[in-house]
C-alpha cells in the first residue's frame, strides 16, 4: 500500500520538474525593429511553442531564423524580455492580449501569415448566412465591432461581457469551444470572449432566442454540418477544405501568425528563475488566477458522474447482455453475440459521435445524457462479457446439487452462481470501471466540459502546454488510485473470508 | 415410493436406457452396479429428473415426476442427492451448506436451522468443521458434508451417485461408514457404487446393469455369490480378478505393482495373502519371456480360499519356474500347485497358493 503513494508522490514530483523547468540561452537586440521582413531575421532566435505549428511557420517564412522551443508563451516572452531570444511569434489575437498585458512589447506588421476568420454555417441555411453577413457589415459600420476587439483582445482587463438582451423569437444553437483566448475562452468560470458577444449580439439582431453549447474544436464542424447547432465561431480559420463541408460567412477577423520583439531588451540575462520560482509562477498562473482550479474541480465532477452513471447503466446492460448470450434461444444469443460484436469493435469516441451527431441529432438531449448512454452502452458489452465468463467459471455441479434440494432454477442461480461469480469477476469489473473513467476523457468531442477538457480550456488561456496536462493526469491519477483503494476496501470487507483470515 | 415404468433416455442417437421398470419401496437399499458406460448414473439422475427420461413414467409417493404440472423443485425437496464430486457450495461455509437448504426452501428459522445442521455434523464427526469452507477439508470430509446437508432436508430417500468414486482409497471408510449407519437408521436410499463390498454388506437388493437395463437383480448373497445370467457372472468374477498385460523389456513396473496393490485393498485381502500375490506377480513378470505380448492375472474366489496367478507367454514350450534359480524357488515355497500347459504357441503358467499359508 505504501509504497503506490510514495510511487504516486514521485511520478508527480518528476513531472512537476519536467515543467518547471525549460528555457534557453541567445540574445540579439531585435527591439528597434519596427517592421517584419523576413532577411532581417537570419541567425535570429524565435520562441516557438513546443507542439505547435510554429516552427514550420517559421522554417518556411523566415528561413534564417532558428526556432527555440519553450512550453508556453509566457515562457517565451520572459526570455525575450531577458535577452535569451529575439522574438516570439504567435497567431496574432494571442499577441495583442500579450501586448496588452506587457508594456514594451510590440507585435511587427505585416504578419509572417495572413488568415481570414469566419462563422461557420451549414450549406443548406443560406437565410441565415445572409442574416450574419448582413450583421457583420452593420457592426463593422456602425463602430460596435471597434468596441469589441478593444474590449476583448487590446486591453490587459478583458472587461466582462456587456449585458446584452437577446430576441424572444425561436432558439438559434451556437455552438463554440471555449478554448481561442481572447474570442472565447472562460474567464472566471463563465464563457466570455469576442465570438460569445458577437452571438449574443447576434442574437439580439436576429431577435432571437440563443442557446449556446461548448465543443471540442474539431467536433464543431461536423455539428453544423449534422445539424445539431446552426452556427459556430471559435476563430476558424477560413480554408478551401473547411468550404467543402459548411458556409463561411464573410471574414469577420482577419489576422495571422506574427513576430513580437521588445524594445527595451534588459541585460541581466544571468537571473534566470530557479526551479520553485517557476513552479510557483505556473501553479499561479494556472490554477490560482481567475480560480481557475474550480474548471478542475468542475471537470473531475463531470467526469465522474458519467462514469459513475454510465457504469450503472452499463452493469444493468451487461446483465441483459449475458442474459441473451446464455439464452437457450440462439436467436436471442444471436442478438447478444451482435451486440458485443458492434459495440466493441467501435472505438468509443466514434460510439459517441454517432449517437450525438446521427442518433440524436435532432434531439435537445444534453450531451451528458449522450455520453452516460454511448458508455454505458459500449460498457454493457464488456460487463456482460465479464459477467459470462466469470458465470461460466463456476462448476455446474453445484448448480445441479442445488437443483437436486429443490431450488429453482433462478433460485439456485441467486443461492450459488450469482454470489461467486460476483467474487470471480469483481477485479476485472473493477478494471472496467477505472478503465471507463479515463476513457471519459474524450466527451469533449460533444461538448461536456470534463477533466480534459477543463485542462485545454486553461491551456487556452495560459498559453501554458504543460502544466494544465500534467495537473489533470495527476488528478485522473490520484483519483483512479483512491478508487481502487475503495474497491479493494469493498473487496476486503465484503468478503468473509478474507475478514476471517485476518483475524 | 418410487416406480419406473419403461424409463427409456436417449442422447441424441445414443439409447443410454432402453427400457426399465422396477420399484423401490420404502426401507430398501437399492445399489445399481455394473460396468462402465451402462446407465447406472443416468438412470439414477432420470428418478429426480436432473436427466429427464427420454420416455417413460417415473413416480414417487404417487406422484408423475415425468408430468409437466407437477412442480418438481417440491419432489425434489423429498429426494436427496449425494453427487461423486460432493458439489458443495464453495462460498458458504460448513454450517452454511446445511442451513440454506432449510432456511430457503422449508421456511425453518435460521437458529432451528443451525441447531439441526450441527446435530447433523455430530452424526458425521465433523463438529469441529463448522465454520471451515469447503476448500479446507479433505475429500472424505466434504463427501459427509454433503451427506449431512443432504439430510438437513429430512429426505424420504436418498440418491447416492458414486459417493467414493472421486475419493482417495484411504478416504473411502470414512464415507461408506456414514452410508452404513444411515442404513441402519432405516432410510430409503439407491446407491450407485463400484465399491463391491460396500454394496454387498449394506444393501438389501442390488441391481445389476447391463446392455442398457436392469440385466439381474435379487439379494446380495445371490448376486455375488451365485450369479444367474451369464454377464453378471462374468462381472463379478472380473471385479474378482486383476489382469495385467506385458507388451515390452520396458513396460511400467510400478503401474503394475500399484494398480496390483490397489487391487488388494479394494478387496480387503489379508496383508499376507496381498503380500505373497504381489512377490509371485513381480518374480513372473521377471521371469516371463516379453518378445510377444505377455498376461498376468491374478484372482481369487468369493470365499478368498484360494488365490491363483496365471502367466500366458509366448514362445516355445517352456516352464519358466521349472529350475533351481532363486526366484523360481521364492515363487514355488509355499504354494499349492503349480502347473505348465502349452498350447498353440501359448505358454499357461498357473500357480495356486492357499491365503492363510506362510511363505
Amino acid at each position: 500500500m505504501k509504497s503506490r503513494y510514495i510511487s504516486i508522490i514521485f511520478t508527480a514530483f518528476i513531472m512537476l520538474f519536467v515543467t518547471a523547468c525549460g528555457g534557453n540561452n541567445g540574445g540579439a537586440d531585435s527591439g528597434r525593429l519596427t517592421q517584419f521582413r523576413a532577411e532581417d531575421w537570419d541567425g535570429m532566435k524565435i520562441s516557438a511553442i513546443t507542439g505547435g505549428v510554429y516552427d514550420k511557420i517559421i522554417l518556411d517564412n523566415i528561413p534564417g531564423a532558428e526556432p527555440v522551443y519553450f512550453y508556453s508563451l509566457s515562457d517565451g516572452i520572459e526570455a525575450l524580455k531577458n535577452s535569451r531570444i529575439d522574438a516570439v511569434i504567435e497567431d496574432d489575437a494571442a499577441l495583442r492580449l500579450h501586448v496588452a498585458n506587457n508594456p514594451g512589447l510590440r507585435m511587427l506588421e505585416p504578419f509572417v501569415t495572413i488568415d481570414e476568420y469566419g462563422v461557420a454555417v451549414a450549406k443548406s441555411n443560406d437565410e441565415l448566412l445572409a442574416e450574419l453577413n448582413e450583421f457583420i457589415a452593420q457592426i463593422k459600420s456602425d463602430g460596435t465591432y471597434d468596441d469589441m476587439l478593444k474590449r476583448w483582445l487590446d486591453t490587459a482587463e478583458q472587461t466582462p461581457m456587456p449585458d446584452i438582451p437577446v430576441g424572444t423569437g425561436e432558439t438559434l444553437r451556437f455552438g463554440t469551444s471555449g478554448i481561442v483566448d481572447g474570442f472565447t475562452f472562460y474567464k472566471d468560470g463563465t464563457l466570455a470572449g469576442f465570438d460569445i458577444e458577437f452571438a449574443y449580439r447576434f442574437a439580439s439582431f436576429a431577435d432571437k432566442r440563443l442557446d449556446i453549447s461548448m465543443m471540442d474544436h474539431g467536433a464543431l464542424i461536423i455539428a453544423v454540418q449534422s445539424g445539431k447547432i446552426d452556427f459556430a465561431a471559435t476563430l476558424f480559420t477560413i480554408t478551401e477544405e473547411r468550404k467543402q463541408a459548411i458556409n463561411f460567412t464573410d471574414p469577420y477577423y482577419i489576422g495571422g501568425a506574427a513576430l513580437a520583439v521588445f524594445e527595451e531588451q534588459t541585460d541581466n540575462a544571468s537571473v534566470a528563475p530557479g526551479f520553485l520560482q517557476n513552479f510557483k509562477k505556473s501553479f499561479e498562473r494556472n490554477l490560482i488566477q481567475e480560480d481557475r482550479w474550480k474548471l478542475i474541480a468542475d471537470g473531475l465532477q463531470a467526469s465522474l458522474f458519467i462514469t459513475i452513471f454510465a457504469f450503472v447503466l452499463a452493469t444493468l446492460g451487461g446483465f441483459g447482455v449475458c442474459g441473451l448470450r446464455m439464452s437457450k434461444n440462439p436467436i436471442l444469443r444471436a442478438i447478444g453475440s451482435f451486440y458485443i460484436t458492434i459495440l466493441r469493435g467501435t472505438p468509443i469516441v466514434v460510439l459517441l459521435m454517432i449517437t450525438f451527431y446521427i442518433i440524436f441529432a435532432k434531439s435537445s438531449i444534453s450531451g451528458t445524457t449522450v455520453a452516460v448512454i454511448a458508455f454505458g452502452a459500449s460498457g454493457a458489452a464488456f460487463v456482460g462479457e465479464i459477467i459470462r465468463s466469470a458465470i461460466l467459471t463456476i462448476d455446474k455441479g453445484q448448480v445441479e446439487a442445488a437443483r437436486s434440494m429443490g431450488f429453482s432454477k433462478i433460485g439456485a442461480f441467486f443461492t450459488v452462481t450469482f454470489p461467486q461469480s460476483v467474487r470471480v469477476a469483481f477485479p476485472t469489473y473493477m478494471s472496467e470501471f477505472i478503465y471507463m473513467f479515463k476513457m471519459t476523457s474524450v466527451v469533449g468531442y460533444i461538448s461536456i466540459m470534463d477533466l480534459t477538457k477543463a485542462g485545454d480550456i486553461i491551456r487556452s488561456r495560459t498559453y501554458d502546454a504543460f502544466f494544465p496536462l500534467i495537473t489533470v493526469a495527476l488528478v485522473y491519477l490520484i483519483t483512479a488510485s483512491v478508487m481502487i483503494w475503495l474497491f479493494n476496501y469493498i473487496n476486503r470487507v465484503t468478503d468473509k473470508r478474507l475478514r476471517r483470515a485476518k483475524k | 415410493m418410487i416406480t419406473v415404468k419403461n424409463m427409456r433416455k436417449s442422447f441424441g442417437e445414443h439409447d443410454v436406457i432402453k427400457g426399465i421398470t422396477t420399484t423401490i419401496e420404502k426401507g430398501e437399499i437399492i445399489t445399481i452396479i455394473g460396468p462402465s458406460g451402462t446407465g447406472k448414473s443416468t438412470f439414477l439422475r432420470a428418478l429426480n429428473m436432473l436427466d429427464p427420461p427420454t420416455d417413460g413414467v417415473v413416480e414417487f409417493e404417487g406422484k408423475n415426476l415425468t408430468d409437466k404440472k407437477t412442480d418438481i423443485n417440491e419432489i425434489r425437496k423429498k429426494m436427496g442427492m449425494v453427487f461423486q464430486s460432493f458439489n458443495l457450495f464453495a462460498h458458504m461455509s460448513v454450517l452454511d451448506n446445511l442451513c440454506v437448504g432449510q432456511t430457503k426452501l422449508l421456511g425453518i428459522p435460521r437458529a432451528e436451522a443451525e441447531e439441526t445442521a450441527r446435530e447433523l455434523l455430530a452424526t458425521v464427526g465433523l463438529s469441529e468443521k463448522a465454520d471451515a469452507y469447503p476448500d479446507q477439508l479433505s475429500g472424505g470430509q466434504k463427501q459427509r458434508v454433503a451427506i449431512a446437508r443432504c439430510l438437513s432436508m429430512k429426505p424420504d430417500i436418498m440418491l447416492f451417485d458414486e459417493p467414493t468414486s472421486a475419493l482417495d482409497p484411504t478416504m473411502v471408510g470414512e464415507v461408506t461408514a456414514v452410508i452404513k449407519r444411515l442404513a441402519q437408521s432405516g432410510m430409503t436410499m439407491a446407491i450407485v457404487t463400484h465399491e463391491m463390498e460396500f454394496a454387498r454388506n449394506v444393501s438389501t437388493r442390488i441391481l445389476y446393469m447391463d446392455e442398457g437395463g436392469i440385466y439381474e437383480e435379487g439379494p446380495p448373497d445371490v448376486i455375488f455369490v451365485n450369479p444367474k445370467r451369464e454377464k453378471t457372472r462374468a462381472f463379478i468374477h472380473r471385479i474378482k480378478s486383476y489382469r495385467y498385460t506385458i507388451t515390452s523389456e520396458g513396460f511400467d513396473f510400478i503401474e503394475m505393482m500399484n494398480n496390483l496393490i490397489l487391487f488388494c485393498e479394494t478387496n480387503a485381502l489379508s496383508k499376507a495373502g496381498a503380500y505373497k500375490a504381489q512377490l509371485i506377480v513381480e518374480e513372473l513378470a521377471n521371469l516371463m519371456p516379453k518378445s510377444e505380448p505377455a498376461d498376468l492375472t491374478f484372482s481369487f474366489p468369493e470365499n478368498q480360499s484360494l488365490f491363483t496367478v496365471t502367466a500366458e507367454y509366448g514362445g516355445e514350450a517352456r516352464d519358466i519356474l521349472a529350475n533351481d534359480e532363486m526366484e523360481a524357488i521364492m515363487v514355488k515355497s509355499g504354494t499349492e500347485s503349480v502347473t505348465h500347459e502349452y498350447e498353440s504357441g501359448r505358454n499357461r503358467l498357473t500357480v495356486t497358493w492357499k491365503p492363510n499359508q506362510k511363505i
